[in-house]
């Protein structure tokens, strides 16, 4: 816990807690505070267990968020059918992080110290996760991030009590990289956008090209919030180079990708394109702008047992959803969220330091992630390391949703990202606030 | 030098969408010394409206709807284009009625008041249509790539660029050469005068908020195929809108679609020198022209300024 | 009127007041349905709404890009931690001069203008503050923020108290909250503040009465700025880090909405109520709904069409109306700024 020291004069943050649970129990005050989705008439012998769902409602990322917000409702209400976790009954709360770091902030206090939230899911964009990261460390809550790719997750900006479902810029580029270099061409140009995230996935884009034996011939740094490509694109026909990596992301990208398949520049005669992760719900907004090769952890049509029984049952959970079919954030809340409550039954407690514990280190197999190749979760860095999959557009759909061929999957010891373990310093487990539900 | 010209030519295009863009802004903060920050938000609005007119699920009766899907893409897109902004036009008189409450008084009142609408329409296209990104449909003869001068070249930016264009010979053939732009120019200006002429000022008013409105949804729907449709759009358009107006002078018809030009080579021409800079490049041309010229380029001192 | 009795005074009756109901806040804001952070959020935000209050209800000048200064200030008390030195005094005094030399270097270009002109001006300097916070990742951190800024100890000499935890907080904001409304309030009415007042009504009829225009818009420019960017320092803090969101075009519209609603134009006190009127109304239809925005935007609407004035405003009007009926009809006047 914070030491208190010799401010006290506050009350601490535990009896602020138990103040505020003594008072949630009276109902005029608990129904004042409006609609949450409590479920009361559950049986009263265990006191439920309360999650804080931090997803994105509104801003640039509000589309991703709500995917992976039913994919996670999803999970809780198959545990509670099945009786809950540790034999309690899963609630949850949620609010719009907007997108927004600020927002982050707020949400995430409120879920710690006025809902008692002992953990807090979900995460598209890198500051807000890093806005809730700050909070969550404070208190010790576990935070699971379910689809920030930013590499600084795992490696700088890790933390004990954050874990990282999605793959990174780094997993993807080793995945599609060393192929390129071999199959395509060795002259290499980047299309970056100008932040954190492109210059660290297009560091790693351009230390594996020259691993190869290829080099890079220009690297065009794009500012973000670009909506016209078209002076790059014009540049990069001027250069010739045989293959562009992108690392664009966010509504970048989706005006990149317009403008890039208006062209036809993707076709015969252009450069090859290396593109990083593409997000589901970001694709299916505009299926027919997919271009070059690019990453995904999952796809509702890999040829495994299991699929298909999964979109089937999410498809029964999301009726008249504005996505017709599970993607990778759905599938990365979905999956984070069902460790989770494993990881909280394997330790047969809700404390905080024993469920980090439970994760740490743990191997899910192939069939169970519906997935090529065993997965595990990096004790070091706390990233899932998990199959990734190279596709690009597919020719030859066999029904509307069919947007990906998947051309071929990296083994998770073959997309490592060699860097993040030294840049990523855990602290020890007594430097954090120990926490319960 | 040869390498150059098509960043130049980019630029040019890509100025005269900058100009659309900043077309319906400029007319309503020139005229009516009004700035309306729910431009964005109405810019968003054509789009969206256009693409409920012409997506793949029109808000018609089925069988109707059936009808109206039989229709080639080229006419129900030519006819969204006129119909749409006609639609949002009706938002900009709900607007304007509303706004005329806070005429005569401080002009911040309308900004307020404009900030209020945005958030609220923002949230309306989020509630009916969705979080998720959309693209609107475009005819095959205007779509895709030719090649000049060795380069791949999108032909829908040239289209977009002439519809650009059109528009802003035509608000400036309104105001310069027809007897309604001399009221408008003289409204805004000295309203007891053009009361004194027996013109009804209110009407007058009425009718520039609304082309304005029209103007700011007729840009959304040329520029919707290349950004593409989503709820938050408007605050990509707005930005640009805004420097032009400062840049090019308020009030300054000329003003502000040779700034939309400048800014248009400027980031065009340093996207393939210094692509870093590109967005930053407009508000360095910003700060350079303001530091000499305090008005922007073509500024009249504004009667509201003393 | 009531209020000039009150002017002069250092500390008013409706300060005292203020503060006191403000210090009860931590011992039930948990019982009425709320959290700690919100309480520290709400006093942040209120020195930062009386500070960018200075330019729109003092001095009638409308910025709408003043997220700019707050988000400097931010970033200056977290680089001025890393940097310069970890003290807490130093970091707030970091964020305090980031804020006043961003308003300088804005205050430059913009001091001559006025209305919309002055409107317009801010918003494109507030976004290159914003464009500059987010291309700047090696200062910055970009998107993904200024990370790991700590919530230093308050060394008062003799005397260090540990504000990690929220309630230990709010009362240091609090108190640095009390101290900025005196000096505030002293400034709005000192003869300064009313050559101000002066300058909002006409700055014609202010220059021909010999005071230099163009220095005392500047002046109270770099003043509100100072004030925003040492807000913005505190919010660094609560936070622990610091984002470019806080710059941008939405959130510098917030912070005119919050003093406009809470009826900053007419009162000292308007933006305070703005701010805890909006924050929490806010956080409760927030958890209602993800389109609270919607309901939020049709209030804010309404209210700038039927009550311009704002609550505050309209209180006042009430109260009027209230004491017109029991005694001489009085004529409000927009200009009396009460205590």
């Amino acid at each position: 816990m914070t030491k208190n020291g010799k401010a006290g004069r506050g009350p601490s943050r535990r009896s602020v807690l138990k103040g505020s649970l003594m008072t949630a129990s009276l109902a005029g005050v608990g129904a004042f505070y409006g609609p949450w989705h409590h479920n009361r008439a559950y049986a009263q012998s265990k006191k439920p267990i309360k999650l804080g769902l931090t997803n994105d409602a509104g801003g640039q990322f509000g589309n991703s968020g709500q995917d992976e917000h039913r994919a996670i409702r999803m999970v809780i209400d198959e545990w509670n059918a099945r009786g809950g976790v540790l034999g309690r009954k899963i609630e949850w709360v949620t609010a719009d992080t907007e997108s927004s770091p600020a927002a982050g902030t707020r949400v995430a206090e409120r879920f710690i110290t006025r809902e008692d939230c002992p953990i807090l899911i979900g995460a598209l964009h890198s500051g807000v996760a890093n806005a809730i990261t700050q909070v969550a460390n404070k208190y010790g809550t576990i935070f699971l991030n379910t689809n920030s790719s930013a590499p600084s997750e795992a490696g700088e900006n890790c933390s004990r009590i954050k874990f990282v479902w999605d793959g990174n810029g780094t997993n993807f580029s080793k995945a599609a990289v060393a192929n390129a270099v071999k199959s395509i061409g060795k002259n290499w140009l980047l299309l970056t956008n100008d932040y954190v995230w492109g210059h660290s996935t297009a560091a790693a884009t351009k230390a594996l090209v020259e691993a190869n034996g290829g080099k890079i011939i220009d690297n065009l740094l794009v500012p973000q919030n670009t909506r016209d490509f078209t002076s790059y694109l014009l540049k990069i026909q001027q250069i010739k180079p045989q293959v562009v990596g992108t690392a664009i992301a966010g509504d970048d990208n989706k005006a990149l990708r317009e403008q890039i398949t208006q062209l036809k520049l993707d076709s015969a005669g252009g450069p090859a394109w290396i593109n990083n992760q593409q997000d589901w719900p970001d694709v299916w907004g505009s299926p027919q702008s997919l271009f070059g090769v690019f990453g995904t952890t999952w796809y509702h049509k890999l040829d495994l047992p299991g699929v298909p029984e999964f979109v089937k049952k999410w498809q029964d959970a999301n009726k008249n959803g504005p996505i017709p079919v599970p993607g990778n954030v759905s599938y990365n809340g979905y999956m984070a969220t069902q460790e989770l409550f494993r990881a909280m039954e394997r330790a047969g407690s809700t404390n905080n330091i024993a469920i980090i514990k439970a994760l740490e280190g743990h191997k899910m197999s192939a069939k169970d992630r519906m997935q090529h190749f065993d997965a595990y979760i990096d004790p070091v860095t706390h990233q899932v390391q998990q199959t990734i999959y190279l596709c690009r557009k597919n020719t030859k759909p066999v029904d509307n949703t069919d947007h990906f061929e998947i051309m071929s999957w990296a083994e998770p010891k073959d997309v490592l990202d060699d860097a993040a373990p030294t840049k990523c310093k855990l602290v020890p487990y007594d430097k954090v606030p120990s926490v319960d539900a | 030098m040869f390498d150059l010209l098509p960043h130049l030519l980019n630029g040019l295009v890509l100025g005269l969408l900058l100009a659309l863009i900043a077309l319906g802004f400029m007319l309503i903060v020139g005229l009516m010394e009004q700035i309306n920050l729910a431009h964005g938000s109405l810019f968003a609005l054509g789009a969206y409206l256009a693409l409920a007119l012409t997506g793949p699920k029109p808000p018609l009766p089925a069988d109707l709807a059936a009808l109206w899907l039989q229709v080639p893409i080229g006419w129900r897109y030519g006819i969204a284009l006129i119909v749409a902004p006609c639609l949002a036009g009706i938002v900009g008189i709900a607007v304007e009625f509303c706004m005329r409450r806070t005429y005569g008084k401080d002009p911040l009142y309308g900004l307020l008041l404009t900030f209020g609408v945005a958030l609220v329409l923002e949230e309306i296209l989020r509630l009916t249509w969705g979080t998720r990104d959309h693209v609107l449909p475009i005819p095959q003869s205007m779509s895709g790539g030719f090649i000049f001068a060795d380069l791949i070249w999108s032909t829908y930016r040239f289209y977009a660029a002439g519809m650009a264009a059109i528009a802003i010979g035509l608000v400036w053939l309104l105001i310069e050469k027809t007897p309604y732009g001399a009221m408008i120019k003289a409204g805004a200006h000295d309203s007891e005068m053009v009361r004194a002429l027996g013109v009804n000022l209110s009407k007058l008013r009425l009718g520039v908020f609304v082309l304005g409105t029209m103007l700011a949804a007729f840009a959304g729907i040329v520029v919707a195929p290349i950004w593409g449709i989503r709820p938050h759009m408007g605050v990509d358009a707005v930005v640009p809108a805004f420097l032009i107006i400062v840049l090019g002078g308020i009030g300054s018809f000329w003003g502000a679609v040779i700034a939309s030009l400048l800014v248009g080579l400027a980031v065009g021409v340093s996207g393939a020198y210094a692509s870093e800079w590109s967005l930053l490049s407009m508000y360095l041309l910003l700060v350079a022209v303001i530091s000499f010229r305090a008005r922007g380029l073509f500024g009249k001192k504004s009667v509201l300024e003393v | 009127m009531t209020g000039t009795s009150s002017d002069a005074r250092l500390i008013t009756p409706t300060m005292l007041g203020t503060w006191l109901v403000l210090a009860t806040v931590p011992l039930w804001i948990s019982a009425v349905g709320l959290y700690p952070y919100i309480g520290v959020e709400i006093v942040i935000w209120s020195i930062y709404a009386l500070a960018f209050n200075l330019l729109l209800g003092t001095s009638g000048l409308p910025s709408f890009g003043h997220g700019a200064f707050f988000g400097v200030g931010a970033y200056a008390f977290g680089l001025t931690q890393f940097n310069i030195a970890a003290n807490i005094w130093v970091s707030l005094a970091g964020a305090l001069l980031a804020g006043a030399f961003a308003g300088l270097l804005v205050g430059l270009f913009i001091a001559h203008r006025r209305g919309i002109y002055f409107a317009l001006m801010t918003i494109a300097f507030g976004q290159i503050f914003w464009t500059i916070s987010v291309k700047w990742h090696s200062v910055t951190g970009g998107e993904d923020g200024l990370l790991n800024i700590a919530r230093l100890p308050v060394n008062l000499g003799v005397v260090s108290f540990d504000i990690t935890d929220n309630d230990a907080l709010y009362y240091f904001v609090l108190a640095v909250f009390a101290v900025v409304v005196v000096l505030l309030w002293r400034l709005v009415n000192s003869p300064y503040g009313r050559i101000l007042s002066a300058i909002r009504q006409s700055e014609v009829r202010t220059a021909h009465l010999g005071y230099n225009v163009w220095l005392y818009k500047l002046s109270v420019i770099v003043l509100s700025a100072a004030f925003s960017g040492f807000a913005g320092g505190l919010f660094a803090m609560a936070q622990r880090s610091a984002f470019p969101d806080v710059m941008n075009l939405a959130q510098s519209g917030l912070i005119v909405m919050m003093t406009l609603v809470g009826g900053g134009l007419v009162s000292f006190w308007g933006p305070v109520i703005g701010v805890i009127v909006f924050l929490i109304a806010r956080d409760v239809i927030g958890a209602a709904t993800n389109a609270w925005m919607l309901y939020f935007g049709t209030m804010f609407v309404l209210l700038v069409l039927f009550r311009p004035e704002g609550i505050a405003g309209t209180a006042k009007l009430i109260a009027e109306r209230w004491r017109s009926r029991s005694a001489t009809p009085a004529v409000l006047s927009s200009e009396t700024r009460s205590g």
